[in-house]
């Protein structure tokens, strides 16, 4: 056997207020591998990553790097023992060059821009990272910055590099020619640590994998070639299998949200949605595949009256609504939830009752006054009726944790009795209860005959949900399945853009 | 080892603003006491002549009170922007503005009769601060210019203006080529109340009051509040961004013009360069030791007031008057170096563990 | 005609020291409207140092000391303590104002303990134009220059200008890569207050060598609207201090040029023209990100958890 591992995560315990992060967890990474390190939000392998990187103390249990104990106070010292992370949000100057963003934090006193532009391309070379180190960061795409993340690793010899989610951001051609980079920095005797939730890309490109759940470790070290996706998934999600629970699926009443021939801008400027046609149907849930960045969220935005479109229609219960005001669809009866909680569905510095009044303070208004007791009135009710759990209600909301705040924001919305209901990533970032709560009210609005439209990354939350499953690729809704009788390595291939003929729609 | 490390508090500690504010106040009299001694000056003499020039009667509270006036408008003007999250550095130079709208209605109805006049000069006081905030409202509005540098570059512009307008076009050709504008008419003053006291006090408090009530309990206020914490969120409940930023930032340039013309009709008997005194700059220190209410501003010009005209008062006895300059300064540092503990607690951690700290080992 | 060049060269240098020192700060992420009490705490300290010992270039010492402490002040307040900069780089104005006329006001219009005269460059000065307009400045004139391209450098060659420019861009990253914010934001606010500090003893040693209340006269807020006017490039607001600079220049001698145009209404050009170039900015930020600091302005602390 070989001697000492390159990691070596022993019984880590990590509490916080009220959660046991990481319950024992331990991970074990050899030298020139790529170790997946699987498991669902909040199984504990951010908080586990953290510990090695040193921005999180373990409570209990050591951390070992080629089987020295280490003791890291600070990220600079993990940094300086060798381990790199590339976080999901990249930590990028974006006014500054690829080459003045690799070399930040570990420059010469003296800058030879084309000497340090050379030898950053040297580095970014030999491990098939292309880039172009004298481009601002501002003008490369998603995929590009990550590289740029990696490089910065690379730059100062990090021989462990943690990168936490990273395909979520990529295209599936990004994330295939990040897995042959990964592959070349394995190569070169390097440990990568590959956090996901994504099965395939596990089996895609990985060598090893360990699965976390519930803060353990269920599995350690499995080599990938001798499992299955099937097997993964089970461990991840444990015996209890979700898929039995489903909720029955009734016959759909009329359209509600129509939207046909949509075309959107995303941000930048570039288009993110082709001709969309869609219909949603009173009491279904139909939901919305995709890798992240392929136009939900702009779809979402589009249809709550959030973001313009260039060409195509939103009608409502028949109406048109193309050119609405959000303000006035919620009149007619569509709600949004949206993917930015805090920022966009709440206002951060405001109050509880401020925050639950958003949708409806018009109807308290005296004149032009707001009569403050019924405000406060309609914001307890609010809070009874959907278990929000809070302090004084005219505290700000800064102090509820992200499972109540959810609970306030969908409570809001839905108190509206909605006729259409928009909800982007609902559940995501929520702890297993938030999950079912939200989850639970979804299934309870769909009995009652609402129209909803559910974008999520987490395929087993929509297969579970759904009764319509659509997969947006690009910007276009390219396949269509029944979640009751399809395969998930069919679905996940039309998320990469790969049609299958039988799904194709 | 241990370090300090500030914890933000879920909630700012209750009633700390005022505690923060003593502080300051304490902060700055102790710093006027050290700076007055090292000029052999006694500090309690000066402080004692200081209050009772101030507020020690009743002709020394209606002094304070005008004083207030400027000093509460201006910090209302900064506050019903800051409300919503923009800055209007731009006071001083719409209370120029105002105080030259007023002045041009003053020229063209010098034959008025008062109550028209003096209704006229103020409606033209606070068009004139409106008009200079509407350059930078527009360009925030419709193509997001920072409103900080636009008010702030337009304060010079407007003094350059008025020096223009009283060295040139409207200087008084008796004034012996003093750069002074001829006398208002007679009719153009506002009333008196008591001691010194002119109308102007009950104009500032009857602003200052109306706005307090439209900021907290009208929809208006409501819909400002949810725009200043968040964009997004304002565009998700419908409120439309641009609209407010227009009306708020025009409305914040009117009410500073309207100080000018108060200002003018109230306590100057001309149009000088010296109309406004710094209650523009001023406001912005009373408007963010109010915490952008306008209550508090109300409370913080008054005592502003009576730290300026006291700071007057000693100049008869050798003082020079800027030791009132400092001291609000100094109530500033000290109430935001004191508000500081408002939102956040100290906390004394081991060196070197992080500030989750129950789990670190200390070394 | 040589009168307004030299003038216009000597009023610039004036401009750019303190936008330098403003230019510096804002970089850092700090913007700083204390400029003008920073220059009149080192105009009148200058002055009275001069006064005291006779040596001018005590005087100047002092005032960059003065300038500098003046702008820590504003540094402890909103790097340290995270107050807002736009409130108290205001009050810091109101009370460097209030201080240096306190401080000064025994040697208000008293003659000067020392000035720094123009540098003697022998036969160079008697070259026709470039003569006088080059050679016969004051110190301060090379000392801009010599501060403007030492900025350039530090800021876009240097380890230390690229950890600066980094937490004034994106303070996390800053930190992330294991600089410290706060070490460098105080460190630009201190160079910043200094330089301001130079440009008042400049006032006050060179071009009218003597105290009094209210000297600096807006120039303050000049130096602010030249570092938007040159779009936070110490070249460009070099440009920008020389039209700036003759903007005053000119604005003494248009009446000897016989042009029936107020001087105060030519003053108002450079507040007008930074308004306009801001509104240019931010129509081309659509495209593309605005040249200021993107983190100008926000106070940073590290979450702690």
């Amino acid at each position: 056997m070989s001697q000492a591992a390159a990691v070596e995560l022993v019984d880590i315990w990590k509490r916080f207020p009220g959660v046991v992060a990481n319950a024992g967890a331990n991970l074990r990474v050899e030298r020139g591998t790529v170790h997946a390190v699987l498991g669902e939000n909040g199984a504990g392998k951010s908080t586990l990553m953290n510990v090695l990187s040193g921005v999180y103390r373990p409570d209990e249990g050591e951390v070992r790097l080629d089987g020295t104990p280490q003791r890291f106070h600070t990220p600079a010292d993990a940094l300086a023992a060798g381990i790199g992370m590339v976080h999901q949000e990249f930590r990028l100057v974006p006014s500054f060059t690829v080459a003045e963003n690799v070399v930040l934090g570990s420059a010469e006193r003296i800058l030879r821009r084309q000497d340090v532009e050379a030898r950053v391309d040297e580095v970014a070379r030999r491990f098939g990272l292309a880039t172009e180190p004298d481009r601002p960061v501002w003008q490369l795409s998603m995929g590009e910055r990550q590289r740029v993340e990696i490089l910065k690793a690379l730059w100062r010899d990090a021989r462990i590099l943690i990168l936490d989610e990273p395909t979520a951001v990529l295209t599936p051609n990004e994330a295939d020619e990040l897995g042959e980079v990964l592959r070349h920095m394995a190569d070169d005797g390097r440990s990568v640590i590959f956090i996901s939730h994504k099965l395939h890309e596990v089996t895609g490109f990985c060598d090893v994998a360990t699965v976390l759940r519930g803060g353990e470790t269920v599995a350690a070290s499995l080599p990938v070639a001798e499992t299955d996706a099937a097997t993964l998934a089970n461990l991840m999600v444990g015996s209890t299998s979700l898929a039995g629970e489903r909720p029955p699926y009734r016959t759909p009443g009329e359209v509600r949200l129509a939207v046909s021939g949509l075309c959107a801008l995303d941000d930048r400027g570039l288009p993110a949605l082709h001709d969309v046609d869609l219909e949603i149907r009173s009491g279904e849930i139909v939901g919305i595949a995709g890798v992240a960045g392929n136009g939900q969220r702009e779809l979402a935005q589009v249809a709550a009256g959030l973001r313009g479109s260039t060409a195509g229609s939103v009608h409502l219960d028949g109406k048109d609504v193309t050119s609405a005001p959000p303000r006035r669809r919620f009149g007619l009866g569509l709600c949004y939830i949206p993917e930015d909680r805090i920022g966009v569905g709440l206002a951060p510095r405001l109050s509880v009752v401020e925050n639950a009044v958003l949708r409806t303070y018009k109807g308290h208004r005296r004149g032009p006054f707001l009569v403050g007791s019924r405000l406060t009135a309609y914001c307890r009710d609010l809070v009874e009726r959907f278990g929000v759990r809070t302090g004084a209600l005219g505290d700000p909301i800064a102090g509820l944790s992200g499972g109540n705040l959810q609970r306030l924001l969908v409570g809001r919305e839905l108190s509206g009795r909605p006729d259409v209901v928009v909800a982007a990533q609902p559940t995501r970032g929520l702890d297993v209860q938030g999950v079912k709560a939200i989850q639970d009210l979804l299934v309870a609005e769909r009995d009652a005959g609402t129209a909803v439209l559910l974008i999520s990354e987490d395929l087993d939350e929509l297969l579970t949900l759904a009764d319509r499953l659509l997969v947006m690729h690009e910007g276009r809704i390219v396949a269509a399945f029944d979640p009751m009788d399809s395969e998930r390595s069919v679905i996940g291939e039309a998320m990469a853009g790969h049609l299958a003929d039988e799904g194709a729609a | 080892m241990k370090r300090p490390v500030l914890v933000r508090r879920h909630r700012p500690l209750r009633g700390g603003q005022p505690l923060a504010f003593a502080v300051g106040l304490i902060l700055a009299l102790a710093v006027g006491a050290v700076l007055l001694m090292a000029a052999d000056h006694e500090p309690l003499r000066v402080y004692q002549r200081m209050f009772e020039k101030s507020l020690g009667d009743q002709n020394a509270w209606s002094l304070t009170l005008n004083r207030a006036v400027p000093l509460g408008l201006a910090g209302l003007a900064v506050a019903v922007a800051g409300s919503m999250g923009l800055w209007n550095i731009g006071a001083e130079g719409q209370i120029l503005a105002g105080a030259i709208g007023a002045a041009w209605v003053a020229r063209i109805g010098g034959t008025w009769p008062g109550p028209m006049l003096l209704t006229g000069m103020l409606v033209g006081a606070v068009i004139g601060g409106g008009l200079l905030a509407l350059v930078p409202a527009m360009a925030r509005a419709r193509i997001g210019v920072n409103e900080i540098i636009t008010t702030l570059m337009l304060n010079e512009i407007a003094l350059r203006l008025l020096q223009w307008l009283i060295h040139g076009p409207w200087k008084d050709p008796d004034s012996y080529n003093f750069p002074l504008t001829p006398v208002l008419p007679a009719q153009a003053h506002l009333p008196t109340l008591f001691g010194r006291a002119h109308f102007g006090v009950i104009i500032a408090g009857a602003v200052i009051l109306v706005f307090g009530i439209a900021a907290s309990r009208t929809a208006w206020g409501y819909e400002l509040r949810v725009a200043g914490s968040s964009a997004d969120t304002a565009r998700y409940a419908g409120i439309s961004l641009k609209r407010k930023i227009l009306t708020v930032l025009l409305l914040s340039g009117g009410v500073a013009g309207l100080a000018g013309g108060v200002e003018l009709s109230g306590t100057a008997d001309r149009l000088t360069e010296g109309i406004s005194n710094g209650f523009g700059y001023a406001g912005i220190i009373v408007a963010a030791l109010a915490l952008m209410r306008p209550s508090g501003v109300a409370a913080v010009a008054l005592l502003f007031g009576a730290v300026q005209v006291g700071g007057q008062s000693i100049q008869i006895i050798g003082v020079p008057a800027s030791i009132s300059t400092i001291l609000q300064a100094f109530i500033l540092f000290g109430a935001i170096g004191a508000g500081v503990f408002v939102r956040y607690s100290l906390r004394l951690v081991p060196t070197g563990v992080d500030a989750s700290g129950e789990g670190g080992t200390a070394a | 005609m040589i009168g307004l060049l030299v003038a216009t060269v000597s009023f610039g240098a004036l401009l750019y020291l303190a936008a330098l020192g403003e230019l510096i700060s804002e970089k850092a992420g700090v913007l700083n409207l204390g400029v003008e009490g920073m220059m009149a705490m080192g105009a009148v300290s200058a002055f009275m140092a001069a006064h005291q010992t006779g040596n001018p270039w005590i005087g100047l010492v002092v005032g960059i000391l003065a300038g500098a402490l003046t702008g820590l002040l504003h540094g402890w307040f909103t790097v340290v303590l995270g107050a807002e900069q736009v409130v108290s780089g205001l009050s810091l104005t109101i009370l460097g104002l209030g201080f240096a006329a306190y401080m000064g006001k025994n040697v208000v219009g008293r003659p000067p303990g020392a000035v720094l005269a123009p540098v003697d460059w022998g036969p160079l000065t008697d070259i026709p134009w470039a003569g006088p307009v080059l050679f016969g400045q004051a110190p301060f004139v090379y000392l801009a220059v010599l501060v403007g391209i030492a900025t350039w450098f530090v800021l876009s060659r240097t380890r230390a200008g690229l950890a600066l420019r980094a937490a004034g861009e994106s303070a996390s990253t800053a930190d992330a890569a294991g600089h410290s914010v706060v070490g460098l934001r105080l460190c630009a606010v201190g160079i910043g207050g200094g330089l301001a500090g130079a440009s008042g003893a400049y006032l006050t040693l060179t071009l009218t060598p003597q105290w009094a209340e209210g000297i600096t006269a807006g120039r303050g807020w000049i130096a602010v609207a030249l570092v938007i006017f040159g779009a936070w490039r110490p070249g460009r607001a070099a440009v920008g201090a020389l039209l700036f600079g003759g903007l005053l220049a000119l604005k003494t001698r248009l009446q000897t040029f016989g042009v029936d145009f107020s001087p105060i209404l030519l003053s108002m050009l450079p507040y007008v023209s930074t308004i306009a170039v801001l509104i240019a900015i931010s129509v081309r930020a659509r495209n593309r990100p605005s040249p200021a600091p993107a983190a100008l302005g926000t106070a940073y602390r590290r979450e702690e958890r």
